[in-house]
């Protein structure tokens, strides 16, 4: 009897005659190697960001916000923007690991590893806005609801922008340890083929004595089950809740009950995009194309185009609503200070349009979906999108608020603000740069659990059995219980 | 070897049934068009208008939900739904005949001028209304009749296209490449469908139908929450003929691993349908704007309360905590009753909707509502059962049917 049956018309996830023992020897390979040359360049050019960004930060601390250039009316800007942006980003590795999990699609095998690795290291960029941009850092602790010596000095509970403090360090927590938990078979077997004694103690560890026994797996099932559950509704939640940031208010272009499924539509698509993103280069500089297959990039592109799409039903609900509903503040907002590309930031509104709405349909087309330099194109033309999406949102509701007097002049940002941005960047990359030297970028493990059913060698055997006639294969089954 | 049964004989007991429920349905409706349709008093006549509105969308959109769902599972490439794809099939016939019905009582406001249920009909109120006249490129009978046809229209017809495709199954063997071949055209007509169904149910189709009661008021999320309520409905549709199947000894491929999936859906559906009416809810509530809670306010604190509470219990409280277990899931019985539940819990949904708007002052649900209930029901049972024997029940030669045979949660 088997627990699965899998269709020969659906392509393989793994390529090439594979035996368990070489899935091992090639996604361990890049770990037990010393590392490229490239990898010292990008490890470099990463931490030179990083540094750069710390020297931003260190002026924003040492000067106070006043080094950004957010003024007036535009009091949230590029940080609020890179929070969000970073935060969306880092939805789609518990997407890949929860979700995905839940409704049983074993191509996320050859992925979630790697966008469980990004969530994390995205969320830990996001966190970095907010808590920088209280200006006064050091009194960071303030935003916990700690039993305090400050009187009756407690965080506003009414507050979303609370909420989004337990939100994020809750999601933070939750894919810390499912990603954890499953690196924890695979660092066992690293640990097991381990040739300096150094290693081999490193490597344990970060194991925790696995020994691979049956029991071993039995618990680490429940547990990841248990996870996949606990983030499904997290995963939702991170993103509603940064919607509250803005929709809670009466702020015209924010107060719209659409924006959490849409914030979170719009999260799971620029997450997808950055993985495309990065999976492409990993899969080519690490030789893995057997494992991340163009089947792999395909099924991508569709979540894409299909949340893409949820994404432009939502701008244009919005666009609709802000004449529908005879508001004229909505109305301005939304017809002239975005709609209208002669005003002053109409640009970045149909920047956001054309980069998020328009281009992902190309991925209609299968050949555009199966193509690496168009994917990897579009993939980079989201992320830049979904970035505007943020910026218009927060810029063009603030720069010309109910006043006319307090109207302000066009933000742009300081060369410290952009750092910051940069460092960021310097950061999210020096993070993968070292999990992609020192983590099995794949999941061993899980590539195994789905070989012999989704392995090419494996399904081009069962040609016999899919060409019997169903009530014979069906009889087989009956006796086979 | 045992063959399989894949002629669906005509049920005596959902014939009788049906013909049972259609009459109370008819006789109720004929009362309600005696006593109450023509009524001087417009509240009395918006009433029976009213009732047999919601009743005729609830219906149309349940079952275009199942479409739905065949689409978008046959556009993630699923497996598991082939052993049981007939039935939803079956249930989705429903869509011209209820979508018909739909539309004649749709037509009907606008031919009566009932600006009683929409009252950007009434000409006069428009033009010393700078709102509503602002609005009337959207909300004008022209364009209402030529949208209501095109969205009707073109759902039955493009279901039509895709259960015709889907008799290409029962022809005989498919080589790989004819079979890479029809998921392939399957494909192409399910996105087809999508795309209508997130340019009409995603979006405009309830703000005209629905949100034009009151037309003063907006929410960009209407839309989308009605969709989840529909949708999870029409699983718990699926569920019940599925069952019902099961329990004639039909469908010998599908099993508890299948209903469990199934139940996944209604339990998961449910909860996403109560974030979206929690999140339409509170930032409404939160932001405390006159013109936006006004929709709230009296179904909260006025006739409606009942229903506005009772709406979550149903729909979230009920399959939240009854739906969790896996045993749940795979009991027939038990998923049969939530089923009813939930279709019944978001059918009293479209009610405190429609009514709920159409007359504020009072709440009275009796014996015309479930009349037309009745009406609806008995439709579905006879409209089934004979789309059920006209086709194979089971697409014996679909390339993935026999992933649905082995098929373990």
């Amino acid at each position: 009897m088997h627990l699965k049956y899998e269709s020969q018309l659906r392509e393989p996830l793994v390529y090439g005659e594979k035996t368990y023992g070489q899935v091992t020897e090639d996604i361990l390979k890049p770990i037990e190697r010393k590392p490229s040359k490239l990898w010292y360049v990008g490890f470099f050019i990463s931490s030179a960001l990083l540094l750069f960004g710390v020297y931003s930060v260190y002026r924003d601390v040492t000067y106070g916000i006043g080094q950004w250039n957010l003024n007036k009316t535009v009091g949230w800007g590029w940080d609020i923007t890179n929070f969000v942006w970073w935060v969306g980003i880092g939805h789609a590795g518990t997407l890949i690991s929860a979700i995905l999990l839940l409704f049983r699609q074993g191509w996320r095998t050859g992925v979630n590893r790697a966008a469980e690795a990004m969530t994390i290291f995205a969320v830990l960029c996001a966190g970095q806005f907010p808590v920088f941009h209280m200006g006064r850092v050091w009194m960071a602790f303030y935003t916990l609801p700690l039993p305090n010596t400050r009187g009756p000095l407690w965080p506003n509970f009414n507050s979303p922008l609370l909420w989004d403090v337990f939100a994020i360090s809750t999601y933070l927590t939750v894919s810390l340890l499912f990603w954890y938990s499953g690196l924890i078979p695979d660092l066992a077997t690293v640990r097991d083929r381990a040739k300096t004694k150094f290693t081999k103690l490193m490597y344990g560890i970060g194991s925790f004595g696995w020994s691979g026994s049956t029991k071993h797996w039995q618990r680490h099932e429940s547990l990841c089950l248990v996870l996949a559950g606990l983030s499904t509704p997290l995963v939702l939640s991170v993103h509603t809740i940064v919607s509250f940031d803005f929709a809670t208010s009466v702020i015209p272009g924010w107060h719209t009950t659409i924006f959490p499924p849409y914030f979170v539509a719009g999260a799971v698509f620029s997450g997808f995009a950055m993985v495309q993103s990065l999976m492409l280069v990993v899969r080519k500089v690490f030789g893995m194309e057997d494992y991340i297959t163009i089947g792999h990039i395909e099924a991508m592109n569709k979540v894409i185009v299909l949340t893409g799409s949820i994404v432009g039903v939502a701008y244009l609900t919005e666009l609709f609503m802000g004449w529908y509903s005879q508001n004229k503040y909505e109305g301005y907002t939304f017809w002239y200070s975005r709609a209208n590309l002669f005003s002053p930031y109409g640009w970045s509104y149909w920047g956001m349009m054309a980069c998020n709405v328009l281009s992902p349909q190309i991925f209609w087309f299968r050949s555009m979906r199966r193509n690496i330099f168009v994917t990897f194109f579009m993939s980079v033309i989201v992320n830049i999108g979904m970035w505007f999406e943020r910026f218009v949102i927060i810029v063009t509701s603030l720069y010309r608020d109910y006043l006319p007097s307090s109207w302000s002049i066009y933000y742009s940002p300081s060369p410290w603000e952009i750092g910051f941005f940069v460092g960021t960047f310097g950061l999210f990359f020096t993070c993968f740069f070292m999990f992609s030297k020192y983590a099995p970028v794949i999941a061993v493990a899980e590539i195994k659990y789905i070989l012999k059913t989704s392995g090419e060698s494996f399904k081009n055997k069962i040609t016999k059995i899919e060409t019997e006639p169903l009530d014979k294969f069906v009889d087989e089954q009956k006796h086979a219980h | 070897m045992s063959a399989l049964k894949l002629h669906f004989e005509s049920h005596p007991k959902l014939i009788r049934w049906g013909y049972i429920l259609s009459i109370i349905g008819i006789i109720a409706l004929v009362a309600g068009f005696s006593t109450e349709a023509f009524s001087a008093d417009p509240e009395i006549s918006s009433h029976f208008w009213g009732t047999l509105m919601y009743n005729s969308i609830f219906w149309t959109l349940v079952c275009n939900a199942v479409m739905f769902f065949i689409c978008i599972t046959t556009l993630a490439m699923a497996g598991f739904t082939q052993s049981f794809r007939r039935v939803a099939e079956a249930i989705s016939t429903l869509v011209p005949i209820f979508g018909t019905i739909a539309f004649l009582v749709l037509i009907y406001q606008i031919i009566s001028h009932n600006h009683h249920i929409y009252h950007w009909l009434d000409k006069d109120a428009v033009a010393h209304d700078p709102i509503l006249k602002g609005k009337s490129g959207f909300l004008n009978p022209t364009f209402f009749v030529i949208w209501t046809f095109l969205a009707i229209g073109l759902w039955s017809f493009l279901g039509y296209r895709i259960r015709k495709i889907s008799s290409e199954a029962d022809q005989g063997p498919m080589s790989p490449e004819q079979g890479k071949a029809y998921i392939w055209k399957n494909t192409v007509n399910a996105s087809l469908f999508i795309v209508w169904f997130a340019l009409t149910v995603g979006s405009t189709i309830h703000w005209l139908w629905t949100m034009s009661i009151d037309p003063h008021w907006y929410s960009t999320m209407f839309s989308w929450y009605n969709f989840a309520s529909t949708f999870v409905s029409g699983m718990s549709l699926i569920a019940i003929w599925v069952i019902f199947m099961k329990k004639n000894n039909y469908l010998e491929l599908t099993n508890q691993e299948h209903i469990h999936d199934i139940g996944k859906f209604m339990f998961g559906f449910s909860i996403f349908w109560t974030y979206l009416w929690f999140s339409q809810f509170m930032l409404i509530w939160y932001a405390n704007i006159p013109e936006e809670t006004v929709y709230f306010y009296h179904r909260m604190h006025g006739p409606y309360k009942f229903f506005f509470y009772a709406n979550l219990v149903i729909n979230f409280v009920c399959p939240i905590l009854i739906l969790m277990k896996r045993k749940a899931k795979r009991n027939y019985n038990l998923m049969i009753f939530m089923s009813i539940l939930i279709i019944l819990g978001h059918w009293m949904d479209f009610y405190q909707e429609f009514m709920g708007s159409i007359q504020k002052s009072h709440a009275n649900m009796g014996w015309l509502d479930f009349g037309v209930l009745c009406f609806f029901v008995g439709i579905l049972l006879l409209g089934v059962n004979k789309a059920l024997g006209k086709k194979p029940l089971i697409p014996v030669y679909h390339p993935f049917i026999k992933e649905s045979v082995i098929h373990h949660v």
